[in-house]
């Protein structure tokens, strides 16, 4: 480890990086190898867990502990180890299958908990390791190897999920957008408490192209919006298109004739209830722009503060052990 | 780790490697091309798409003079995004040796 005082930390581990030439997983490494380094923590407080799939290779490459844990488990893992070791830096990489279908109850109850962790959930929606089949955020129609007639099921959403599971910091990213991509990263390692990132990741061979309107430069300013806290929402290859909030919902407006940037919504990251955060998470490719950014970063104590005051300290513990094991709802068997 | 153009690239300058790079990394010159090490994630998806195997994982040996070389002149030049049709003159160059001496330094006219 090369982590003194005087010199950068070196996060590259020496393992040969096994993914398909062209995937995204390499654009979203080379951020992290960028954005730890500039974190002030040091490899070796570092941790990085993952669970199954091309996404779970990830700790091999940083020179950081790791552990490329049990398919879906991840966020379970990532719990027990902050709990015990509230001072290691704690990250979480998974794919949109490990974290929604093998493992998705475990990715709910991390973000209502509020564990100090930071989840990147790489979604390509499909199953790149196993060799494309679909998976729980593959679109409707899509042939794979396992719908040869096309996915029949609507897909799940991960930062409506992550919305609804009360995470305190929930945003979206993608892969190739460096100077994007590596901000967010920043700003949910800053994060105390559970940080969701969904990243949008290119499968270059089983998948390729499902994120082309959000990465795609002829088309994707119209496609996308970057949202900024405190900030109109704003975009269009001229800034001339924004979202207003109708009373039926979100939408699309021309700025310029019947409506001005003071007519749109202004991104509140940090507002009182997750309504707005929700209506922007549930804006879609091909009706409506996505928002890529920070949807929402708030305070909430955080899963250790809470279960802090909820441990008894350990003179009592024996006494409550031996109350539970002696007490009146105990009996002997003849 | 990064990728890098070498030799073999001047006055051959196809651009199929661009129309793959997923990061538009790629810089050109007036008869070669160039990779930003700063930029490039170290995917690989380029090198076989170069018909004359001028692109190589900075681990090869005696790399250093290319690396140095990408390094500087993707400060320099414009950044290419969109495949090209390569020089009339291109298959001629194939195999040529000792090609350093005819870079040009010159950015590609945009």
């Amino acid at each position: 480890m090369n982590a003194t005082a005087n010199t950068v930390p070196n996060f590259a581990s020496d393992q040969e990086v096994r993914w398909c030439p062209g995937c995204g997983d390499f654009a979203i490494l080379a951020q992290m190898k960028k954005v730890l380094p500039t974190l002030g923590v040091k490899p070796e407080n570092t941790v990085v867990v993952s669970g199954i799939g091309c996404s779970s290779r990830f700790p091999y490459y940083l020179e950081t502990y790791g552990m490329h844990g049990i398919h879906g488990r991840a966020p379970a893992i990532a719990t027990g180890l902050k709990r015990t070791r509230p001072d290691l830096q704690v990250w979480v990489v998974t794919g949109d299958g490990d974290a929604l279908s093998i493992g998705c109850t475990h990715l709910l109850h991390a973000l209502r908990r509020n564990v100090d962790i930071k989840i990147l959930l790489f979604n390509n929606r499909i199953y790149g390791l196993t060799k494309g089949q679909f998976s729980p955020t593959s679109l409707p129609g899509l042939v794979t190897s396992s719908t040869p007639m096309g996915t029949a099921h609507e897909p799940l959403h991960p930062l409506s999920i992550a919305l609804a599971s009360n995470a305190t910091f929930v945003a979206r990213s993608v892969d190739t957008n460096a100077k994007h991509l590596g901000e967010v990263l920043r700003r949910a390692a800053a994060h105390r408490g559970s940080a969701f990132v969904e990243i949008y990741q290119n499968c270059h061979i089983f998948n390729d192209g499902a994120f082309d309107f959000a990465k795609n430069p002829a088309i994707r300013d119209d496609h996308i919006v970057a949202i900024a806290h405190g900030e109109p929402l704003v975009f269009g290859k001229n800034r001339d298109k924004g979202i207003r909030l109708d009373v039926a919902g979100p939408e699309v407006v021309t700025l310029g004739g019947e409506y001005n940037e003071p007519d749109l919504l202004v991104h509140d990251e940090k507002a009182d209830t997750n309504t707005i955060a929700q209506m922007i998470a549930g804006m879609r490719h091909p009706l409506m722009p996505e928002a890529i950014g920070v949807l929402r970063d708030v305070d909430r104590p955080t899963h250790n503060d809470l279960m802090r005051d909820k441990t008894p300290d350990p003179k009592s513990r024996e006494t409550a052990v031996n109350r539970l094991l002696h007490g009146g709802e105990t009996w002997t068997v003849a | 780790m990064t990728y890098v153009v070498t030799e073999n690239c001047i006055k051959c300058k196809h651009t199929d490697c661009v129309s793959v790079c997923p990061v538009d990394c790629f810089y050109e010159g007036e008869n070669m091309l160039v990779i930003n090490p700063e930029e490039c994630i170290d995917c690989g998806v380029c090198e076989p798409e170069c018909p004359v195997e001028a692109i190589k994982p900075d681990s090869e040996p005696d790399i250093e003079t290319w690396l140095a070389l990408n390094t500087e002149l993707a400060g320099i030049w414009p950044v290419i995004t969109e495949q090209k049709e390569p020089p009339t003159d291109a298959a001629a160059w194939k195999d040529a040796e000792n090609k350093l001496t005819l870079l040009s330094r010159e950015p590609a006219k945009v």
